[in-house]
């Protein structure tokens, strides 16, 4: 095991973008809960919320909110549902720019794949103890109107999104915890429905 | 039986209510809301948070993924909010105008442990249900 951690540790920076692809590419599906935390610096204070999250190649994702409040975010290939306690509503993603980005965002930092996104990141990646984490800074304008930069921790044993921090223009950030994470079991159609 | 139900269901009550700030009226205070903005083109749906600093109510609203919508502050001897920042989408001077104008009015209802406020002129309605404190931290 600590030769693998050792090998692993001296990846340079493409080989770590192929390891991180390869595993995106055998990722079928994945399903776990999530701790949220939002630093507020202006109030200097944290809100914690708690949910689960289903991913499911290639376009399918179930963001869901379960404590403090409810709130779900299905994505289905073009089409997103937003469920809140008030109402429903379903998008579709190819008429409401936010929506698309806010998509491809959450998926691609979610599998990974984003450190290949040339485009809309410019990343840098550092190795520490038994993770490999990657510092994304947005270069397209509707990106950077939103995020400073995005950090991911991968797990290097399996080449997997474990950590998600999104830092703000203001200096706030949100740190998303990826716990129990399962890959490539089977998770009911049901989970992805927009309806 | 009955009696011993409505004693736990009277009690579960009042530790609901103390752990639901409905305005943080006193120093140091603080309060969480459920968000919820509609206008006649769509909604806008997020947490905000109230924080009395030294008389001054410190707030921010954010979206149900963390993204921060407003900063702001409100005097409540003076009436009067102040935006630190907008997020850029909705940073245009109409925009703020009506943010002062609407989140002093609603601040005022939530102080009368109102939650919601209606802008009727403009056709939009605040919803700002309170979260209970204990579960959040």
């Amino acid at each position: 095991m600590s030769i693998v951690s050792i090998s692993a540790q001296t990846l340079n920076d493409a080989q770590i973008r192929q390891r991180v692809n390869q595993a995106a590419a055998a990722m079928k599906t994945m399903q776990c809960d999530f701790v949220q935390t939002k630093h507020l610096k202006m109030l200097n204070d944290d809100i914690v919320a708690h949910g689960k999250m289903y991913y499911q190649q290639s376009s399918k994702l179930r963001w869901e909110y379960t404590i403090p409040y409810a709130y779900v975010f299905v994505l289905n290939g073009d089409k997103v549902l937003l469920k809140n306690k008030q109402r429903n509503d379903v998008i579709d993603v190819n008429q409401n720019k936010m929506f698309r980005e806010i998509a491809r965002v959450m998926m691609s930092s979610v599998v990974g794949n984003c450190l290949l996104d040339d485009k809309t990141f410019k990343t840098t990646i550092a190795t520490t103890n038994g993770e490999w984490i990657a510092t994304l800074v947005p270069q397209r304008k509707d990106m950077r109107q939103m995020f400073q930069k995005i950090v991911l921790h991968f797990n290097q044993q399996r080449a997997v999104v474990n950590c998600v921090e999104m830092v703000e223009k203001s200096g706030d950030k949100t740190v998303i915890n990826l716990k129990n994470i399962r890959t490539n079991e089977t998770i009911n159609a049901a989970i992805f429905s927009v309806h | 039986m009955l009696r011993y139900f409505l004693c736990i269901n009277l009690l579960m009550y009042v530790i609901t209510a103390h752990a639901q700030v409905t305005f943080p009226s006193n120093e140091g205070e603080r309060a969480r809301y459920s968000a919820y903005i509609e206008m006649s083109r769509g909604y806008v749906s997020g947490v905000c948070i109230l924080v009395n600093d030294e008389g001054i109510i410190k707030g921010c609203i954010f979206n149900e993924f963390g993204i921060t919508a407003l900063d702001f502050s409100y005097d409540p001897r003076r009436q009067k909010i102040h935006l630190y920042s907008v997020i850029t989408m909705m940073d245009k001077w109409y925009i703020r105008r009506v943010l002062k104008k609407d989140l002093a009015q609603l601040m005022r209802c939530l102080q009368r442990s109102e939650t919601s406020y209606q802008n009727v002129r403009r056709n939009i309605s605040y919803l700002f249900t309170p979260i209970a404190d204990e579960v959040t931290q």
